[in-house]
């Protein structure tokens, strides 16, 4: 190992990074603009629904059902229409995505005692956020029925209203949500998309850096000269490293302040498997590099390679225990998967060494296994 | 006795299925400059790249400084000795960084340490005269820059041996002169090797020897001299009218004729230089008719060129030069209508003039060659005579209209090659040729009379479900011409039409052109950066900076030179580099190095011829022999150019 010649080389490399404009967006610029527009763009909450409502009835019982909606932070309420007509043409421009339809004689069939009817329309185009937002309407209707219940049996048995209101229902829950509080999807987002970004970036930018060498020949002074296999691994991937460690850190600090996330775990074991998976991700990027011989033909592998595993086997969107068995081995061979346990360990749960350390060594072995495997390809010999 | 710098011996190289190289052989001795000369896909590059320790060979034996190199530790222990400059201008280089940092990489790279670094940089940058762009990023330079700056890189580390893989190709004259100067310069003072490839033919007598390369195989080893004698004959340059019944009446006795220009030029196999006048003249006025005899008006003889021989030696194992053109299709009537005609023509791309007051016309059946070096706004007038770009000011009319205003009409008449060929790779011969048909709107019936023309005329058959990626260089030019003709077009435009084409193809081309311009009265306007190529026109405009310069038939601007500048005379030396510093010292400008000969403009040939031999023996150099040479378009290029260069620095 000549220490000369690996300084040469990571610095010529960092050089050309900085001074090619496109190649230092794609090093600095996309990883961070990638985290604000999932940050954003992929919350998988339902607030503010757009809908509108259809009084026929007209009078103070339906007023105050519709005002139970309006009042939800889930709802955001668009305005009374005068008929089914007009909704039509609200719900097919995505004006409003939930109507509800309140018959006639609404008031007087509540005070009969009668079944009154609600007719509510919902955009089913979205079937998770449709199942979500029906069960905010349920629950919203339910509250209604038992609040009237209650104010039904304290004016006929004269108990006061809070009495009549345990009595309509008996079991009451009380719930406890763990390591994120408010159940923002946010929370655990953020941290996953670390992880997902972090497997894109660095596979993309270490193959089409060391496969642009190839491409325009200047791989030929890499070949004719005396540079280790070794020395030219090292010289040539630092510089990448580095970019991939610093942008980690960055998309941390856009986790934590911009978008809020806790971090309740250890730093320093944070900092050291992010490290790990940068290299281990960076080792992906290499082996490709030495498969293909286009930039091309390094983008498109370098995209497949890195988004199918990120995003379907890492548990970011789909929880691991409902994929398939199939598919859970899958996952449970790729890297992604043990640094979502890893994120989620230290951001939300606050664990360490003692609940990740099996995370850790899988990636350990990732990265020695990859880099290894791009050491034994790369030959200053080819046959071609 | 020191082993040779290289040995190889029975060299094969196979991509798949494709054979490279086919039981290669050569040996360069130590201090030698040795040439690489072929076509593209001979198989220089794989020799050169298994002689540099980048590419594992299947068979033969390379060994560099006696070592044998077989393994890629084998090739670990010579890569110190050994700088190798890859193919394609400035490709190894870091576009992004400047001179200065691509220097620094190198060195350091090849652990050159950082004291020794600075002064060899200060040295080479000097000598190439780079040092005054030192901080200027390397996609900013020209094409000669970027070729100095390959050889500074590659000769950083003080190699013993340089591998130089077509350091010339894309580069315009005047930079190819600057660079063999300086690398004969630096090779003598440093004693190196060097194995040095090219394409063109013309560059051989560069090198103090030669192997000529033909699909795989070497066709002949030896000095320049030597291989030119290897084939005895004489070459005979001289006018007969009409020409176009002269070419196929030569052609049956001689087949290695051609036209250049007004003139025809034959290399009369075997024959001496009366032999050979007596044998052309037979050859035209023996007749079936009185009437048809023909007389050759001017008559010049003299010594082969190498491409003579090598076609020669091509010949001899079975190549063939003909095409199946009609050799008694009517002449087109001479006329004076104008096919192309350029007023004024102007481009600005904000404050750059790309092309600056352009003149020229071309009549219907002429071949017009428009010359100059990268940038010099060659293809900027191409693209505003076909319509591809608007002009600025001035006019273009082709085929009568103004392209301006012309609509798609117009295009019909007008017929396009570009440089790369513009095929698909993926369809075959026909389904290409059927593309084009389709394009310019032919009918079935027309489309498949003129794909079978296209196939004849470019000696296609058998080849046509063959993919066009596959044929072989000459055959997809000849293919992309046809394409190009499919419609029958009156004007013909070529962009670069010949690079990398072996020796043999490039004459077929040119065999065709001339049918094209002389019976079917084509005009033909072609640009070129092969100088031997421009000597095929009939009239030629070089360019500079925007500007036509120069307008006039080839031989009209070889006696210009010669007026201004002088002959041109070859001194064969024991020690050229000393001998070129004497003769600098006596007074003349434009010495260059050839190989082990100098070449020198002298306006009193007659008296310098009997003066020079005693002037170098007093700096104790041995002359063996003095002799007059002809010019080529090369050195008139190369002086016009370096002129105008000049007169630009003093007035800038």
């Amino acid at each position: 190992m000549n220490g000369q010649r690996i300084v040469a080389l990571a610095w010529k490399e960092w050089r050309e990074i900085i001074r090619d404009r496109l190649f230092f967006a794609l090093a600095f610029v996309v990883p961070a603009m990638l985290m604000l527009l999932f940050g954003f763009g992929l919350t998988l909450d339902v607030e503010n629904l757009p809908f509108a409502v259809v009084d026929y009835d007209k009078t103070a019982a339906s007023r105050d059902y519709a005002y139970r909606f309006i009042s939800s932070r889930y709802f955001a309420f668009q305005g009374y229409a005068a008929d089914e007509h007009d909704v039509d043409a609200l719900l097919a421009d995505n004006k409003v995505r939930m109507v509800l339809v309140i018959p006639p004689r609404f008031d007087e069939r509540l005070g009969r005692g009668e079944p009154a009817p609600v007719q509510v329309l919902i955009d089913g185009t979205f079937p998770e956020r449709t199942q979500t937002s029906m069960g905010y309407v349920a629950a919203i209707n339910s509250a209604v029925s038992l609040d009237n219940m209650a104010h039904a049996l304290s004016s006929a048995r004269g108990i006061p209203l809070a009495e009549a209101r345990q009595r309509v229902q008996p079991v009451k829950l009380e719930v406890r949500y763990l390591y994120n509080q408010s159940v923002k999807s946010i929370w655990s987002l953020a941290p996953k998309l670390i992880m997902l970004i972090m497997m894109l970036s660095p596979p993309f930018l270490t193959a089409v850096g060391v496969v642009r060498e190839k491409e325009s020949g200047s791989i030929f002074n890499i070949y004719s000269s005396t540079v280790s296999p070794g020395e030219f691994l090292l010289g040539k991937l630092a510089p990448y490293v580095a970019i991939s460690i610093a942008n980690a850190m960055f998309l941390w600090l856009l986790a934590t302040w911009l978008f809020g996330a806790p971090f309740k775990g250890d730093p320093l074991f944070f900092a050291f498997a992010t490290v790990l998976y940068v290299i281990c991700t960076t080792g992906i990027g290499l082996v490709i590099s030495m498969l293909v011989q286009t930039q091309v033909a390094a983008m498109i592998v370098a995209s497949i390679v890195s988004i199918i595993p990120a995003v379907l086997y890492s548990g970011v969107l789909l929880p691991l225990p409902s994929l398939s068995p199939a598919a859970s081995m899958l996952a449970h061979a790729l890297p992604p998967m043990y640094y979502t346990n890893i994120v989620v360990g230290c951001f939300l749960k606050a664990v360490s060494w003692h609940a990740l350390w099996l995370e850790v060594l899988v990636l350990a072995a990732y990265a020695v296994g990859l880099f290894g495997l791009g050491y034994l390809l790369f030959t200053k010999r080819p046959k071609s | 006795m020191s082993a040779p710098a290289i040995r190889v011996e029975g060299f094969i190289k196979r991509y798949g299925k494709r054979v490279a190289a086919d039981g290669l052989a050569l040996t360069v001795q130590r201090g030698e400059i040795y040439g690489l000369v072929g076509a593209d896909g001979a198989g220089k590059s794989s020799l050169m790249k298994a002689v540099a320790g980048v590419l594992a060979h299947d068979g033969g034996t390379v060994e560099i400084f006696g070592a044998v190199i077989d393994s890629e530790r084998s090739a670990e222990q010579v890569k110190q000795r050994i700088g190798f400059l890859p193919q394609g201008l400035g490709l190894n280089l870091y576009p992004d960084l400047s001179i200065e940092e691509n220097v620094d990489f190198f060195g350091r790279l090849r652990g050159v340490p950082s004291s020794e670094l600075a002064a060899r940089k200060d040295m080479l940058l000097g000598m190439t005269r780079l040092d005054a762009f030192r901080a200027r990023p390397m996609r900013q330079l020209s094409g000669g820059m970027k070729q100095k700056l390959g050889l500074v890189c590659t000769l950083i580390h003080e190699p013993e041996l340089v591998i130089l893989d077509e350091p010339t190709t894309g580069v315009d004259p005047v930079s190819r002169r600057d660079f063999w100067a300086i690398l004969g310069k630096l090779l003598e003072e440093k004693g190196i090797t060097a194995l040095v490839s090219t394409a063109y033919l013309d560059e051989a007598d560069r090198f103090h020897r030669v192997s000529l390369f033909h699909e795989g195989k070497v066709m002949g080893e030896g000095t320049p001299a030597e291989l030119i004698a290897r084939v005895p004959g004489t070459l005979a340059l001289f006018r007969a009218e009409p020409q176009a019944d002269a070419l196929p009446r030569l052609k049956a006795q001689f087949p290695q004729t051609e036209a250049m220009g007004a003139w025809l030029r034959v290399f009369a196999e075997g024959l001496d230089a009366t032999q050979a006048q007596a044998a052309v003249d037979t050859c035209l006025t023996t007749s079936a008719s009185a009437s048809t005899a023909i007389q050759v008006t001017e008559w010049f003889a003299r010594e082969p060129e190498l491409e003579d021989v090598f076609v020669a030696m091509l010949r001899q194992r079975g190549a063939r030069l003909d095409t199946s053109l009609p050799a008694d299709a009517p002449t087109a009537a001479p006329t004076s209508t104008l096919a192309i005609e350029a007023t004024g023509l102007t481009r600005v791309f904000g404050d750059f003039r790309a092309a600056d007051a352009v003149n020229f016309a071309v009549p219907q059946g002429e071949i017009f060659g428009l010359l100059g070096a990268n940038g010099a706004g060659k293809t900027t007038v191409i693209k505003m005579l076909t319509g591809i770009l608007k002009p600025s000011s001035g006019s273009g009319r082709v085929a009568g209209a103004d392209m301006r205003s012309a609509g798609l009409a117009i295009k019909e008449r007008i017929g396009y090659m570009s440089q790369a060929f513009s095929l698909y790779h993926d369809l075959s011969v026909v389904e290409n040729i059927r593309l084009y048909a389709g394009i310019y709107g032919l009918d079935d019936r027309r489309a498949r009379q003129r794909g079978d023309w296209v196939i004849g005329m470019a000696g296609l058959a058998g080849f046509e479900n063959d993919a066009a990626g596959r044929l072989p260089m000459g055959l997809r030019q000849r293919l992309a011409l046809g394409c190009a003709l499919v419609h029958e077009p009156r004007v013909l435009f070529l962009d670069e039409p010949t690079s990398g084409v072996d020796p043999i193809g490039r004459r077929m081309f040119w065999d065709i052109l001339f049918h094209l311009s002389r019976r079917e009265g084509v005009a033909i306007l072609v640009t070129t950066h092969y100088m031997s190529e421009a000597e095929h026109c009939d009239h030629l405009a070089l360019m500079f900076a925007g500007r036509v310069v120069a307008d006039a038939s080839p031989e009209t601007m070889k006696q210009e030179l010669i007026a201004s500048a002088g002959q041109l005379l070859e001194l064969r030396v024991d020690r050229p580099v000393p001998a070129q510093n004497a003769l600098r010292d006596a007074g003349f400008a434009n010495v260059a190095l050839h190989g082990r000969a100098v070449h020198l403009l002298s306006h009193d040939a007659d008296t310098d011829r009997e003066r020079l031999p005693a002037l170098l023996d007093k700096a104790g150099i041995a002359v063996q022999s003095v002799g007059l040479r002809p010019l080529s378009m090369e050195d008139v290029f190369v002086q016009r150019i370096t002129a105008l260069e000049d007169a630009g620095r003093r007035s800038p």
